[in-house]
């Protein structure tokens, strides 16, 4: 239907020498060459009409150039060859004010932590992905709004569902020899359901991604988001009080995105992390362990290499609850005189590399189901959704407080739901007061793709009236 | 980059299968990101993007593409794509084509594409030196210069053909302090839409000793109490607290998914009688501010809330029609690959009468919101969260302790109710405010206001 195609997209590879001839010749001692192209679809639907669609297909080329040991960069979506020239030109310019330092340089192969990755292709890339049609998108999009819909009468409406995908090919070549390419498709579908129930008005999203459309459990998205939403009707706020709470997977998934992000060797050097020279110390009780893996099967975040080119591998970070390692790129673990573990990252052909993580999870247990902590909690609360995240943790000191839904728990059931309160503490509190861990463990997209089990924590301040 | 009669063709071709609105948009950009951490120039990036977005509107559907060029023949032939999207036997013709004029006009001194990237290092090293400088208790310094040069041509059915130049300037500044084991944070931010005279006015120093002096202050933060407390929020960026909670539910897209408490409530009492808010995309300069919107409608000042009373959304193209009332300039996107939708521009809590020693004055117990680090709301129930990042307790109308780890919840609906006094100390904050993915220039503000009830969460005792 709408298929705004580039006719003149060719190789990336090709493009990519194009420009390494044009660099070979300006007088730079390294350089690198990131390519992304991209086709997107983006359906919104609402009241059973498509309320937007949008079909888009980029792409752009950033390049870093290392010039008497400083590094420069630029990027452009345009590829004539005055701009490309330009392109170039730009990154010496900025060169010329970075700092000069000796570690600066593209990665050797001796400085990989890991052997090659195993063929991931398979597993970032689904031919079936283009079998679906933009009229098969539409349906299973309009087939979710009829299956919430009637699910519950208390729904009032849907404040958005979105269907979105996404095939991009990723390209790198570097003046020391590296060439790679790898190619992934994705699909996600978001829901966000509003349900009244006299005066009051509660929310409730949930959402699905596979690596292709047929991947997306409809009825499941559907009952999570209508269960979350008429569940906290009549919510109300509660005393303010130390108690036990129950993290469902999705909230500690964004708990362990903050401890994720000052794991990485960059926040560590600068002094931003409170994990700066705890390395071997026990931070979480025993049974926790923590990884960064690049090469997870079906990790969403799982490629051959990392954005500049080193193989992506499998990190423990902690191990028995002791940390182990931060994860670094190759200038961080020049730095440091260690390898690098393959976690530069990218958002796109418009940024630098710089330290981030792949698949980051918690290890989940073997035996204690969401239902079995459930029951062993006599008082406490069951907290479905946070809010303020972004705002209320601060990584560097640590302090946490944001504001928190869900359900109160009385002798191991779910009782009454509380909203406009607020869970406070600091990372290493948290950290250290994880009592139980769920068997449960589910990932979610939120820069970089993080899995955490459902977690039982003692003790932690709740603000109320 | 694209003429009249370029932009007709393509409008033409767009609406060649009966479509009811076409439209295209068409953007240049150079950026330069220049980034100071750690006592270095970590990175000195550039680049440049050019592109179109086209989009039909057919009944209530939007049809939206991009290329990442702006030749006419990839146009032609994008638009003819696009079209299939669209079947209807009614064949609608572009109307001619009249550039829009408006009394918006301001004056770019010093372009920042111009400036030496030499010049654009000495700003940073200067902000790195000035707030190391201001205590031996700095432990770390992160500076960002940020700079964007925008054209824009918007062509659509309707006969709207407004071309805007937008300079962009951004410097934002964090800092960390460090004393034994405590540990706290300051940020500060100066943009403008306008270019490196910006620092003529004022010094990117003062920047980074504000931002020192913020931190230096938290190091003596205790644990901020629990429970219910009435709270001052200072001017200038505690207006984020408005923009969340009550700005984005007068967002015309939330009305028409009935996701906003404020639907039906034109002419209706929504806040004490001491506010007034205000979104004004025409204040010369201020971050939020430009010519025309991204669908070229001319910028305008809109009251919102007068005197508590409900006056007006915040609409584009496709809300202006479907709510039959007039577009008020805040349709914006992200870039020609974005389809806009209501967003705000400078939006703010308009002056009082009070002085803010006053409004201190009357509280015996309490606590002050000078800063934020953000927060978060569901427009649909007005439900939000806000991290304080400098806050200090009062005790007896003055301040006291600075305080740590504190949150504001509440209801936006309410909490505008509960506004008890408006200083007339007004101030402004840059920001960006992303939404479904895309984030566009924001500014916040107000003067002192004193919410008589708000649930603080912290760690400390009630």
């Amino acid at each position: 239907m709408v298929n705004l195609k580039n006719n003149d997209k060719k190789n990336d590879m090709e493009t990519a020498q194009k420009i390494s001839l044009l660099m070979d010749k300006a007088g730079i001692d390294e350089y690198e060459i990131y390519i992304s192209n991209s086709i997107d679809n983006d359906i919104e639907i609402f009241e059973g009409e498509v309320e937007s669609l949008s079909y888009s297909d980029s792409k752009g080329a950033g390049i870093r150039v290392f010039k008497e040991n400083s590094i420069g960069y630029a990027y452009t979506n345009s590829f004539e060859e005055n701009s490309l020239s330009d392109t170039i030109e730009k990154a010496i310019l900025n060169s010329k004010i970075t700092a000069r330092e000796d570690i600066n340089g593209l990665p050797s192969k001796d400085e990989y932590k890991y052997p090659d990755a195993p063929d991931l292709s398979r597993e970032m890339y689904d031919e079936e992905f283009f079998k679906a049609t933009i009229e098969d998108k539409i349906k299973l999009s309009m087939d979710l709004e009829k299956i919430v819909k009637g699910k519950d009468r208390r729904i009032s409406g849907l404040d958005s569902l979105n269907y979105s995908d996404n095939f991009s090919e990723t390209t790198l070549l570097n003046s020391k020899g590296f060439k790679g390419a790898y190619k992934s498709t994705s699909c996600f579908l978001f829901l966000n359901i509003i349900s009244k129930e006299g005066d009051d008005t509660s929310t409730g999203f949930s959402f699905s991604y596979g690596r292709n459309p047929q991947k997306l459990n409809l009825e499941k998205i559907a009952q999570e988001a209508v269960s979350k939403s008429v569940n906290l009707l009549g919510a109300k706020k509660i005393k303010s009080k130390n108690a036990d709470i129950l993290l469902d997977s999705l909230v500690s998934s964004q708990f362990l995105g903050v401890i994720a992000s000052i794991l990485t060797s960059d926040s560590v050097q600068k002094g931003k992390s409170l994990f700066k020279d705890k390395l071997g110390e026990k931070i979480f009780s025993e049974n926790i362990n923590i990884f960064d893996s690049g090469i997870l099967k079906k990790g969403f975040s799982s490629k051959p290499f990392d954005a500049e080119g080193v193989n992506k591998g499998n990190t423990q970070i902690f191990k028995d609850g002791v940390l182990q390692t931060y994860l670094y790129d190759c200038y961080t673990a020049r730095k440091d005189k260690t390898l690098s573990t393959g976690n530069a990252v990218r958002s796109s052909y418009k940024s630098t590399p710089s330290v981030g993580i792949s698949n980051f999870y918690m290890e989940p247990s073997k035996d204690k189901s969401f239902e079995n902590i459930l029951k062993s909690i006599d008082d406490g609360f069951y907290v479905i959704d946070i809010i303020g995240l972004h705002s209320g943790a601060n990584p560097v000191t640590g302090d946490i407080s944001v504001g928190a839904k869900g359900l109160w728990i009385k002798n191991g059931t779910l009782d009454f739901p509380v909203k406009e309160v607020t869970i406070a503490t600091d990372i290493l509190s948290f950290c250290k007061k994880i009592h139980t861990i769920g068997s449960d463990l589910k990932f979610f997209p939120s820069g970089g793709f993080i899995g955490s089990p459902s977690l039982y924590i003692k003790d932690i301040s709740i603000s109320g009236i | 980059m694209i003429n009249k009669a370029t932009a007709k063709k393509v409008l033409n071709q767009l609406l060649g299968s009966g479509g009811q609105f076409g439209e295209l948009f068409v953007q240049k950009k150079v950026a330069n990101n220049l980034r100071l951490d750690d006592n270095k120039i970590e990175n000195s990036s550039s680049g440049f993007e050019i592109g179109c977005g086209l989009r039909l509107i057919y009944k209530d559907s939007t049809y939206y593409g991009f290329v990442d060029s702006v030749e006419e023949a990839k146009l032609i032939e994008s638009a003819k794509i696009l079209s299939f999207a669209v079947s209807n036997s009614k064949i609608n013709k572009p109307l001619d084509l009249n550039e829009s004029r408006n009394s918006y006009n301001i004056k770019i001194l010093d372009y920042p594409d111009k400036v030496l990237p030499e010049i654009k290092k000495q700003i940073l090293v200067s902000v790195n030196s000035s707030a190391r400088n201001k205590s031996e208790y700095i432990y770390q310094v992160t500076a960002a210069l940020s700079d964007l040069e925008e054209e824009i041509i918007i062509a659509n059915s309707e006969g709207v053909f407004s071309k805007n130049f937008l300079v962009k300037t951004f410097l934002a500044v964090s800092v960390i302090a460090l004393r034994g084991a405590e540990v706290r944070t300051g940020y500060k931010s100066l943009a403008k839409t306008k270019g490196f005279e910006l620092f003529t006015e004022k010094k990117p120093e003062d920047v980074a000793s504000e931002a020192a002096a913020m931190a230096i202050n938290m190091l003596d933060a205790i644990n901020a109490p629990v429970g219910i407390s009435p709270v001052i929020i200072g001017p200038g960026f505690g207006g984020v607290i408005f923009h969340e909670a009550c700005g984005h539910g007068l967002e015309a897209d939330a009305i028409i998914k009935n996701a906003s408490v404020f639907k039906d409530k034109i002419g209706s009492r929504i806040a004490s009688e001491t506010v007034t808010a205000i979104d004004d995309s025409t204040l010369e300069y201020h971050w939020g501010s430009y010519k025309f919107d991204d669908e070229g409608c001319s910028s305008q000042r809109n009251v919102l809330i007068e005197k508590g009373i409900l006056k007006s959304y915040l609409l584009d193209v496709k809300s202006s029609k479907k709510l039959s009332l007039p577009q008020t300039g805040n349709g914006r996107r992200q870039s020609y690959r974005d389809i806009p939708f209501p967003r705000m521009s400078n939006t703010f809590i308009d002056n009082g009468v009070e002085k803010p020693d006053t409004i201190l004055g009357s509280v015996k117990k309490g606590i002050y919101a000078k800063e934020f680090s953000g927060g978060q709301v569901d427009p649909a129930t007005g439900d939000f969260v806000f991290g304080i990042s400098e806050g200090y307790m009062i005790e007896n109308g003055q301040l006291g302790y600075p305080i740590k780890g504190a949150t504001l919840i509440g209801n936006g609906p309410e909490i505008l109710g509960k506004i008890e006094a408006v200083g007339n100390d007004i101030d402004y904050a840059p920001g960006f405010c992303g939404k479904n993915g895309q984030s566009v220039t924001n500014e916040v503000g107000q003067p002192t206001i004193k919410v008589s009830s708000i649930t603080v969460g912290g760690t400390g005792a009630a």
